[in-house]
Parts: structure tokens; C-alpha cells; sequence
């Protein structure tokens, strides 16, 4: 079983993001930021990292940067979700290793799909 | 008719000025409290709907990963048309439950902005008294400098500290890959 971890300081959106993918069969941890996510990451073997970006202790692309350093995520796919949307900041995201970028509200459907692409 | 040639006359017009100015941040900041008041009340009303929807969709919700991971061993089959009509539901409820949350981080950033903007109209409206001696225009200019500084460090809130979401109808659920 496939293990994502989910970053976002906010418990509705770590719950909706966890429901989707677990209905499809996925392993999720949480994190509140990016700090969080940073040491859940190396505490456990994650197979993709889904992140906010506006966070507390730890801003989404920051963790990116982090998590890229690390010699395990080194190719391990890491998605920014967030309502960020301009274009500026998808480049900051591609630049610091971002696999790719969700607006949010996301569709579950189109979540899953996302998913399913980048662990294949 | 300058102040060298009238000074209590340029006195009395500066005390006029600083006077309005209290006026227009006092109306300000009452109009603000009332926004405050309505942005709570808002989110109040807000946070019952989502708790109670989560409610339902958490006990949902779980049984549906259970079934799915019965599922996935072998002890019961997920794939009969009810499952995919109530995942399908509970997809959609996922979508309404996003929005409500990112309204409610809407509405936070927008108290904090509302906050922020009293404090520095609160500024204003202290550097009020007590009067300066009458005939010494330059004092009371310069408090109404000091007030004005604040009126429009007041307003200029409204634009920063945004760290709330951005409501962007057009992109929302869009996907770019690298």
C-alpha cells in the first residue's frame, strides 16, 4: 500500500484530502505545516507528499526545498494544493522541485487521477 | 490671510481640521466594529453549518474506507452500485466542505485586516487630546499630520497581512504538472 503524506494546516482540508485517497486504497499521514511535514517525512517512508502552501513554522514551497535535499526525496513526487494560483508562484513551486500544482478546492475525481499519474 | 498675519485665525482653521479628522476616524472605526461584529457573527453561523456537516460526513465517511478496506481483503465486495452512489456523494460533499472552509479563512483574514485597521484608527482618534495651547497652529497641524499618518496606515491594512486565501473562481481545481 502506497503511502501519501498530506500537509495543511487546515483539519478540514487534511480530512477531505485523506478520505479521497484512502477510499482509493492509499496509506495517509497527516501534518499540520511544513515543519511537521518535514519530520514526518523522515520518520516515515512517503511515496508522495501533498502540501499547502500559506502555512505556519513552515511555508509548502520551503518544505519542498527541505524534502529535495533529503537524499529519499530526491524523485519522490510532491504536490503543492493550495489557492494559489498565479503563475509567479507555480514557477517559485517548478523551480524548488514541485512535481506539480492543484488550486484548490480541488475535485476528488481529478485528485485521484493527478495521483494515480505521478505514482505510476 | 496667512498665520503670520492672523495666527489665532490659522489656529482656530487647524483645530477646525484636526476636529473633522476625529470625526471621520471615529465614524470609521464605528463602521468597522459593526463589520467586525457582522464577520463574526457570520463565521459563527458558518462553523454550526460545517460542524454539523462534518458530523455526517465523518460517520459516512468511515464506513466507507472500512468497507473498502474489507474490500480490498477479500471480505466484502465495494464495488456494488451502492458504493459507488454514496462515494459519489460523499465526493461531493468533499467539495462543498472545501468551500466552507476556505470561506471561513476568507472571513478570518478579513477580521484580522478589520482588527488591524481599528487599532491604527484607535491611534488616531488618541492623539486627539488634550488641545494645544490656542494660537499655536503649527502644533495642531502637525497632530493632524500624525493623525492622518495613521487614518492611512489604517486603510493600507486592508491590503497587507493577506495571508488568507485568495478567492480565484477561474483556477480553482486546476492542475499543472512539471
Amino acid at each position: 500500500m502506497k503511502t501519501i503524506l498530506a500537509v495543511d494546516d487546515s483539519a478540514t482540508m487534511r480530512e477531505m484530502v485523506a478520505f479521497v485517497l484512502e477510499s482509493a486504497g492509499y496509506r495517509v499521514i497527516e501534518a499540520e505545516d511544513g515543519a511537521q511535514g518535514l519530520d514526518r517525512a523522515t520518520t516515515t517512508s512517503c511515496d508522495l507528499v501533498i502540501t499547502d502552501q500559506n502555512m505556519p513554522n513552515m511555508d509548502g514551497l520551503t518544505l519542498v526545498r527541505s524534502l529535495r535535499e533529503l537524499r529519499d526525496y530526491k524523485t519522490v513526487p510532491i504536490l503543492l494544493l493550495t489557492t494559489e494560483s498565479s503563475d509567479a508562484m507555480k514557477a517559485q513551486g517548478r523551480a524548488a522541485g514541485a512535481t506539480g500544482w492543484l488550486v484548490k478546492p480541488f475535485d476528488p475525481a481529478t485528485l485521484l487521477e493527478v495521483v494515480q499519474k505521478v505514482l505510476r | 490671510m496667512d498665520d503670520k498675519a492672523n495666527p489665532l485665525s490659522g489656529a482656530r482653521d487647524a483645530a477646525q481640521a484636526a476636529d473633522l479628522l476625529v470625526k471621520v476616524a471615529a465614524q470609521l472605526n464605528e463602521r468597522l466594529a459593526l463589520t467586525a461584529e457582522e464577520l463574526a457573527r457570520s463565521q459563527a453561523v458558518l462553523r454550526e453549518a460545517s460542524g454539523e456537516l462534518m458530523t455526517a460526513f465523518r460517520g459516512a465517511a468511515d464506513r466507507l474506507v472500512a468497507a473498502q478496506r474489507d474490500s480490498a481483503s477479500g471480505a466484502a465486495p465495494a464495488g456494488s452500485p451502492d458504493y459507488g452512489v454514496v462515494l459519489d456523494h460523499l465526493y461531493n460533499a468533499v467539495q462543498h466542505l472545501q468551500s466552507h472552509d476556505l470561506v471561513n479563512q476568507l472571513i478570518d483574514a478579513q477580521k484580522q485586516r478589520v482588527e488591524k485597521m481599528r487599532e491604527k484608527l484607535g491611534e488616531a482618534i488618541s492623539l486627539a487630546g488634550p488641545a494645544p495651547q490656542p494660537g499655536e497652529a503649527h502644533q495642531w497641524i502637525e497632530r493632524s499630520r500624525a493623525m492622518l499618518d495613521c487614518i492611512v496606515a489604517g486603510i493600507r491594512q486592508m491590503d497587507e497581512d493577506a495571508r488568507g486565501p485568495k478567492s480565484d473562481k477561474e483556477h480553482a481545481g486546476s492542475v499543472d504538472l512539471f
